[in-house]
């Protein structure tokens, strides 16, 4: 047996990158699967409204496996119009001893008039799991993007509230070069309670909604923060589920929900994006079809 | 030495005329809705100056550190970078915007007082480039230019954070002045960590940073703290801007 971690020990390197075209207005998105290697996987993109494209990532793996090393790329190129979600919430599963932690690393580039939408289900992150995930998305002129995230505390059904080691999330976006994001997240409960005042207080579960279309007036953003804080005021039930709005450095919008579980945070987020959608791009949102 | 602390006192003190009385950060949302309480008060900072605090000095340390830069282009980037960083990792519009009034009202301020060369050239060069300067920079950016000193400068800055809050905590909460000082006392020590922890996190006196770098290595949690700033505007009755 190894004493020490060896990161490349047994390891798996999945890969996924996936490229959505749209070669005139008049033509629906198409995808290319450039790189696909075990354990992630796409089956095809099934059409829908208004020349997009829905296609779900699968991880054969039933979930993240101590020491994995996934890579995502998606490009969406000009004009191309793609959502993406998972087949179920992501599973983080424990940490093997002698392997290095899992790692997910996301990078997703949206061209002009692009519109990236990524709505995974939850990380659940079990009992001591060490994930780390870095995301870095890349938007250009008038692209956009509808990207949430929801943490769930653990396998609540087996009593595992806060009982991963480590959780490390990275996001970055940049808009026409800009960066408009940062999120700097490393979770370690035991030995930084999670339920103190500052950070999650009694609500276990937190989710961030961002939308961001570059370029898009300073004054609407505001406007809609205005109209969608409104919405937020009427879903929040102190207790029960805290949600906040507020317009970003530039470009965007971000929504905040504190829950004490995930069904009502993705009531609130199909009725956030929703609303947004209709706002910033005159068009429906389509949930993917599942059972939330 | 006692001039840099003679200035040091005079920047770092409420009265300095920028208008920090009028923000709380959030914490008039938690204090309204009865999540912040005289009796977690103490907590409820202890994790903020590990949180916010530590990230907000590692941010004026970098600053300082800029002022003493010699190349002149490589500093008007790092200092338009670093404030760009700040601004997206604030993602509360109220707790921005408020962090960028104060930065640049701190900054003229003290370029009223004392127009060194570097600090009318920060705020050329931020304007020119419309990005917001931020409290944080601003404070180590000044520190520097009038070489006040960078862990003085950096402590400076934390004491009277922590003491902008415990006094809009004074309004917000039954509280007396009392069991504020009392807080503020009890805290000092841990002010100290938390600016030797910022330390740690960067090379010894090096002056030329790759910003990128360091913004990997950050770290700050702070969702509660952030819902509340941006449900600010929503509140009935509101003291404070922010």
């Amino acid at each position: 047996m190894p004493t020490q971690t060896d990161p490349t020990r047994n390891r798996t390197d999945g890969q996924l990158h996936l490229c959505f075209t749209r070669p005139d207005t008049a033509a629906s998105t198409r995808l290319q699967v450039q790189v696909q290697t075990p354990p992630m996987r796409v089956v095809r993109a099934f059409p829908i409204a208004d020349h997009a494209v829905l296609t779900h990532i699968h991880n054969v793996s039933g979930g993240v496996l101590g020491g994995d090393q996934l890579r995502l790329c998606v490009d969406v190129q000009q004009n191309a119009r793609a959502q993406l979600t998972s087949t179920g919430a992501t599973r983080l599963y424990r940490h093997r001893p002698g392997y290095g932690d899992a790692t997910q690393t996301n990078h997703f580039q949206v061209a002009p008039g692009g519109l990236l939408e990524y709505l995974p289900d939850p990380l659940i992150p079990y009992a001591q799991a060490r994930y780390r995930q870095i995301t870095q998305i890349e938007l250009a002129a008038d692209a956009g993007l509808m990207y949430w995230e929801i943490i769930t505390p653990g396998r609540e059904a087996h009593n595992e509230r806060f009982a991963y080691a480590e959780v490390q999330l990275t996001l970055d976006i940049v808009a026409a070069e800009r960066p408009i994001v940062l999120e700097r997240i490393h979770l370690t409960p035991a030995t930084q309670p999670l339920t103190a005042t500052a950070r999650l207080g009694i609500y276990p579960y937190f989710a961030t909604f961002y939308l961001c279309r570059v370029g898009w007036p300073p004054a609407q953003w505001l406007g809609l923060e205005k109209t969608l804080a409104a919405v937020a005021q009427e879903l929040t039930l102190p207790g029960e589920i805290l949600w906040g709005v507020s317009t970003l450095a530039a470009h965007g919008l971000s929504i905040r929900a504190l829950s004490i579980n995930s069904r009502t945070i993705m009531r609130g987020l199909l009725q956030f994006w929703q609303l947004a959608k209709q706002a910033i791009y005159g068009l429906d949102a389509i949930p993917p079809r599942k059972v939330y | 030495m006692s001039l840099a602390i003679l200035r040091l006192l005079q920047l770092a003190d409420s009265a300095f005329p920028i208008g920090a009385a009028a923000h709380s950060f959030g914490l008039e949302t938690l204090a309204a809705e009865g999540t912040l309480t005289p009796q977690s008060l103490h907590h409820f900072l202890e994790d903020f100056l590990w949180e916010t605090g530590r990230v907000e000095a590692i941010f004026g340390r970098l600053a300082y550190r800029g002022a003493l830069q010699n190349d002149q282009q490589a500093w008007v980037a790092q200092w338009l970078g670093l404030n760009t960083y700040i601004a997206a990792l604030k993602p509360a519009r109220e707790s921005r915007d408020a962090s960028a009034t104060l930065g640049r009202r701190f900054l003229q301020t003290v370029a009223q007082l004392e127009a060194t060369p570097r600090l009318c050239q920060a705020q050329a060069a931020a304007q020119q480039a419309a990005v917001d300067i931020h409290y944080c920079a601003a404070f180590g950016l000044v520190g520097g230019a009038l070489q006040l000193g960078e862990e003085a400068t950096i402590l400076a800055y934390l004491q009277q954070s922590l003491m902008g809050l415990v006094s809009a905590c004074l309004r917000l909460l039954p509280m007396g002045q009392g069991r504020a000082g009392e807080i503020l006392w009890g805290i000092k020590p841990l002010i100290d960590e938390v600016a030797t922890a910022s330390r740690a996190s960067l090379p010894v006196d090096e002056t030329t940073i790759d910003l990128t770098h360091y913004m990997n290595r950050l770290t700050t949690f702070t969702p509660m703290l952030d819902l509340a700033s941006m449900r600010h505007p929503t509140l009935p009755t509101r003291l404070f801007i922010s």
